[in-house]
């Protein structure tokens, strides 16, 4: 019966560290970087639009010189993700076409390259596009 | 009988030469699936994946379409289940994992001398219907589809039930009264065209021990869990596709044989380990829930029902998702259901005249005719989700690779369709088609054995007909509906 209570053990310890561990792909962000996105159509439907990001730095600047790209995921498994690169129309301002190819729930990474090289990832959630 | 004799018997069996509708005579497969521990290995195999898939769910991505939990269990197990099922046979459970744990589980209830039967009331479909209710209704309620967390959880919960369920009690409670998956493989496999069934029927009669279901002692193989003695096994309800029966037969008679698929529903003999299918409620109702599951998961994913879900939720002045769902699952699952089962059930008995037939069998009798168009419209909705997404198990397995330190490449994200887009609408549309075709077929042949006279039995059937075309029309309503996947986004860690 000892065996039982050590195999239980185990079994415990394995599931905390489970419950615990560390998760790979967790976004990595530089929290003072401010990063507003806004999308038109408002609310957004199925079919091209245009993503509109808006950088400030830890002083609330516009953030010129950064490089921006997008990629849109579905909140469900088994879509493929659509990828965009946003270009700087305003200094601080970024914009991207994006498409989104069915409607639900999206999710949008925003992954900023700043001047000076530091890299950040954002999650902006989508909820409800709405099938056109 | 010597016993040298017997040993004699046992290892040099009568080898079957290759015969094309016997999949256990064919080349390579049939010599591999022959070996004793064939299974074995294929469970193995299995389970190794359900523990990757498990790892990445809990430690891995938090989106469900870069985490191989969520991307493996709604996109691949379920559209490759439903069409090894249409094509082949219940081979999920042939290869399940989950008898490892319940192999695990019973070698522990033997040695704690703990096992016992299956209570009475518990030997039946009931408990399994029920927790596919619960199952359907937490899907849409935790949007199980987007969280690779509970997922991952559902898979660890489903290995500890199978295991605690076979310490405590002896035989395969777990797959014949307990699991869901399995339950939807047997729906399915009417369906199928294969069968494990006996080749030749006088060696059957000839035998005396019957280790197809007795065990063999010779070998210490056991018997049919399932307890579908061959002889009298009529068709795939119940039937794991386990094989015991075939290494326990020391006259090498039983095979997995192609058959007329949907067949063993004209009839209605009493089977092995099952009985008669019309003498039974709990079965009618697991076919039901099955086949208005079809429905109500293809509904829960199209826009009109996120309109229905808000006018519920505001007529009834609700905060939370869960009391609309409650109602439309109420209403999907049990009144209309009923209602629509006792209207045409009453409809076909007043057409053919029998009104001394209680109406109770006549709905037991023909829902069984209904089984091809749920299993159509399954085969619609997961193989859509299939084809449209098969092949994002490629970055996303990349994508894992590279993180676990195993470089993989550059993620390929931009694959994801299986067959070009243009295939979808006609692929789903030759299923329900398909579907519809071979309910029509079953209901009239139902018919034709239960009255005998050809005209009681074209009149018993068509309000069953009817029935099917207007289920028919209603898959294609959904399925002409915009598509719209939501959910809460990542509930969960
Ligand atoms: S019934 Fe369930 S546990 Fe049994 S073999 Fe099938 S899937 Fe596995
Ligand atoms: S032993 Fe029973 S469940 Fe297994 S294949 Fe034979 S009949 Fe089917
Ligand atoms: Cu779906």
């Amino acid at each position: 019966m000892v065996t039982k209570k050590q195999l239980l053990l185990v079994i415990f310890g394995i599931t905390l560290l489970l419950v615990t561990g560390c998760r790979r792909g967790q976004t990595s962000d530089i929290s003072d970087i401010g990063l507003d996105l806004s999308i038109s159509p408002d609310p957004p439907t199925t079919g091209p639009a245009a993503v509109v990001i808006q950088l400030t730095d830890e002083a609330g600047q516009p953030l010129a010189g950064a490089k921006v790209e997008l990629e849109g995921n579905m909140s469900h498994a088994g879509m493929t993700p659509v990828f965009s690169q946003a270009k700087e129309i305003e200094p601080g301002q970024y914009e991207a076409p994006l498409e989104f190819t069915m409607g639900g729930d999206w999710f949008i990474l925003v992954k900023v390259t700043l001047p000076d090289g530091r890299q950040l990832e954002r999650q902006v959630d989508v909820p409800g596009v709405e099938t056109r | 009988m010597s016993s040298e004799m017997i040993i004699q018997l046992n290892e040099k069996p009568r080898r079957t030469k290759f015969t094309a509708g016997d999949i256990l005579t064919w080349p390579l497969i049939g010599p591999f699936l022959r070996w004793r521990y064939s299974r074995r290995v294929m469970q193995a195999g299995l389970l190794l994946l359900t523990g990757v898939f498990v790892f990445d769910g809990l430690v891995g991505p938090v989106q469900a379409p870069k985490n191989l939990a969520t991307v493996s269990a709604w996109v691949h197990y379920r559209g490759l289940v439903v069409l090894a099922l249409l094509v082949a046979g219940n081979l999920f459970c042939m290869a399940c994992p989950f008898m490892l744990p319940r192999e695990a589980g019973r070698w522990l209830g033997a040695k704690l001398g703990v096992q016992g039967n299956v209570p009475k009331v518990l030997r039946n479909k009931w408990l399994a219907a029920l927790l596919l209710v619960v199952f359907f209704i937490s899907y849409e309620y935790w949007d199980l589809w987007a969280s690779p967390w509970l997922t991952a959880w559902i898979l660890v919960g489903y290995f500890l039930t199978a295991m605690v369920v076979d310490t405590f009690f002896k035989g395969a409670a777990f797959c014949k009264y307990v699991c869901p998956l399995g339950q939807f493989n047997f729906f399915g496999s009417l369906n199928s065209p294969t069968e494990i069934k006996v080749r030749d029927a006088e060696t059957c009669a000839a035998c005396r021990t019957k280790d197809c279901i007795a065990g063999n002692r010779q070998t210490g193989q056991r018997g049919c869990e399932l307890w579908l003695f061959q002889e009298k096994k009529r068709g795939n309800m119940d039937c794991t596709f386990c094989l015991d029966c075939v290494y326990a037969c020391p006259h090498d008679n039983i095979g997995w044989q192609v058959r007329l698929p949907l067949q063993e529903l004209w009839f209605d003999p009493r089977r092995a380990g099952i009985g008669r299918f019309s003498q039974r409620w709990d079965l009618t109702a697991l076919m039901v829930v099955l086949i208005t599951a079809a429905y109500l998961n293809a509904f829960g994913m199209i826009t009109p029902v996120y309109a229905l879900q808000q006018a519920i939720s505001d007529q009834l002045n609700a905060t939370s998702e869960l009391p609309s769902l409650l109602v439309i699952f109420g209403v999907g699952f049990f009144i209309v259901p009923v209602i629509t089962l006792a209207v045409t059930s009453y409809a076909s008995r007043l057409l053919s005249g029998r009104s001394r037939e209680p109406l109770g069998l006549v709905v037991r009798r023909f829902t069984f005719a209904l089984v091809p168009l749920g299993f159509g419209v399954w085969l619609a909705h997961y193989a859509f989700h299939f084809l449209t997404g098969g092949l994002t198990i490629i970055p996303v397995t990349q994508s894992f690779l590279n993180d676990v330190g195993i470089f993989a490449g550059q993620p390929q994200w931009q694959l994801g369709q299986v067959v070009p887009a243009g295939w979808l609408f006609p692929l789903q549309t030759i299923f329900l088609y398909l579907g519809v075709f071979g309910s029509l077929v079953t209901g009239f042949q139902i018919a034709v054995h239960q009255y005998r006279d050809r005209h009681v039995a074209l009149r018993a059937f068509i309000p069953w007909a009817i029935l099917t075309i207007l289920l028919l029309l209603a898959a294609f309503w959904i399925m002409l509906q915009p598509m719209e996947m939501r959910g809460t986004l990542f509930i969960g860690l």
